[in-house]
């Protein structure tokens, strides 16, 4: 049987440089209710940018499908990215696998979420 | 019958920056003030649930109503807590919270005005929410009694999902013309009624054992100022009309309506031009702010109804 999963978290390598640099600005977009941003919480996998058309695919996730915020996340995702000159259109690729784990924190998200006392990792 | 401390062992403790833990720790007058502010911020979150409800029904997308179902479960959620709280202080919660009679809960005038569109929740979220939000952050930074200190750490994450939700479909609804004026429209009578739900002016407050006792920080005036600071710049920022602004000679934000006055609540409008009304004793008109609190509004009976419906059913149908 053929595996049908694509992998798609992007390996950061195989980003241009402005996508690294849009990878980057996504740290200005906050998590809904914690006061640490989207890609220290492990939520951004992967940015498509196409210089021709001036468009971004986001690949994002969210902790759970029945998260509240999936809207709202998504909606602070493209209002930062078009204030960026170059970006005239937005997409957001919600992917749900491989689904969102504690693991998928960056070191200043598990920072983050112990000063806050929600998860004890240290 | 449980004995209590002393007065003074309390205020030793306090004097000590030491938390005030449990029932055994508190002094008759420090229980009863507990229990006064705890049953405020319980009863709040609890009829929030359905005060929202009824506008969530009206969610644009799917997506939105999860987003506001997530919030009335937020909503009930910190009622539990306080209640749990309340439980570990002698109180019989399921007696306290499903036979009390609808006049007795103890919560803002504004929800018993019903929310029924979407953009009535937006600005609730916004307004209401970060009313309890500078409340219950007051508490956080303030309290003496250690385990509601505790719990408060979750409960302010979840009040500022709450009123950025608010504050996203603000300037989501505020793009398109319409929207805008519905904005206004609801921003016109809620903005009055977050403005009351802080309570009495400190000028009138006879005693003050909130803030001697440490349950809270601020005094009523001062968390009413922490609120306009954020809520008027937001109403500002989307061009909406909003009737007070900062003094920079008073050095605070300054209402520009006549404080408190009249509310039609079934037109809901504020009838700005008859004036000032008092607070507590009522005018030769027979008009009060206390009064109006006292009568409750019209979805107070409705609503804790709701709450206690289905508790009395299955007390029922179990008895039979």
């Amino acid at each position: 049987m053929s595996d049908v999963r694509k992998i798609v978290i992007q390996d950061p390598k195989k980003r241009t440089s402005r996508e690294e640099e849009i990878f980057q600005i996504l740290h200005d977009v906050q998590d809904a209710e914690f006061d640490i941003d989207i890609v220290d919480m492990g939520l951004i996998y992967g940015v498509h940018f196409d210089h021709k058309k001036q468009s971004v695919i986001v690949d994002m996730t969210f902790t759970s499908m029945s998260c509240p915020a999936v809207d709202f996340m998504s909606d602070d995702v493209v209002e930062r990215l078009i204030s960026e000159k170059d970006i005239k259109d937005v997409s957001i690729n919600v992917v749900w696998d491989p689904p969102w784990n504690q693991e998928m924190l960056s070191q200043d998200g598990v920072k983050g979420l112990n000063d806050w006392g929600v998860i004890k990792w240290v | 019958m449980f004995n209590l401390k002393e007065e003074s062992f309390v205020e030793n403790r306090l004097k000590e920056d030491k938390y005030i833990e449990e029932l055994s720790m508190m002094s008759p007058k420090y229980l009863d003030g507990i229990k006064k502010i705890l049953t405020v911020s319980a009863d709040t979150e609890l009829v929030s649930a359905p005060a929202y409800y009824l506008a969530a029904k009206d969610a644009p997308t799917t997506n939105a109503f999860i987003s506001a179902m997530g919030i009335i479960q937020d909503e009930l959620g910190h009622a539990h807590i306080a209640y749990r709280l309340m439980e570990d202080l002698g109180i019989n919660k399921e007696e306290f919270i499903y036979e009390r009679d609808p006049k007795s809960f103890r919560y803002p005038y504004a929800f018993d005005v019903p929310l029924v569109t979407w953009t009535e929740l937006a600005v609730a979220n916004a307004f209401y929410d970060r009313a309890g939000f500078v409340l219950l952050d007051d508490v956080f930074g303030n309290t003496t009694f250690g385990p509601w200190k505790r719990a408060l750490v979750k409960v302010g994450k979840e009040e500022g999902f709450h009123l950025r939700h608010g504050e996203t479909w603000m300037k989501k609804l505020v793009k398109d013309p319409v929207g805008k004026e519905r904005l206004q429209k609801a921003l016109d009578w809620m903005f009055p009624l977050t403005v009351e739900w802080f309570g009495l002016p400190d000028s009138l407050k006879t005693q003050n054992i909130q803030l001697e006792y440490g349950f809270k920080g601020q005094s009523n005036d001062q968390l009413r100022q922490t609120w306009m600071s954020t809520a008027v710049p937001l109403a500002e920022s989307l061009g909406l009309k909003v009737p007070a602004h900062y003094c920079e000679n008073k050095k605070k934000y300054v209402l520009e309506y006549p404080f408190p006055c009249k509310f039609d609540a079934q037109e809901k409008k504020w009838l700005f031009s008859e004036g000032e009304i008092p607070w507590i004793e009522p005018n030769s008109d027979g008009y009060s702010v206390m009064k109006r609190w006292k009568k409750r509004g019209e979805m107070n009976e409705e609503f804790v109804e709701i709450l206690q419906k289905g508790h009395k059913q299955v007390c029922q149908m179990l008895e039979r």
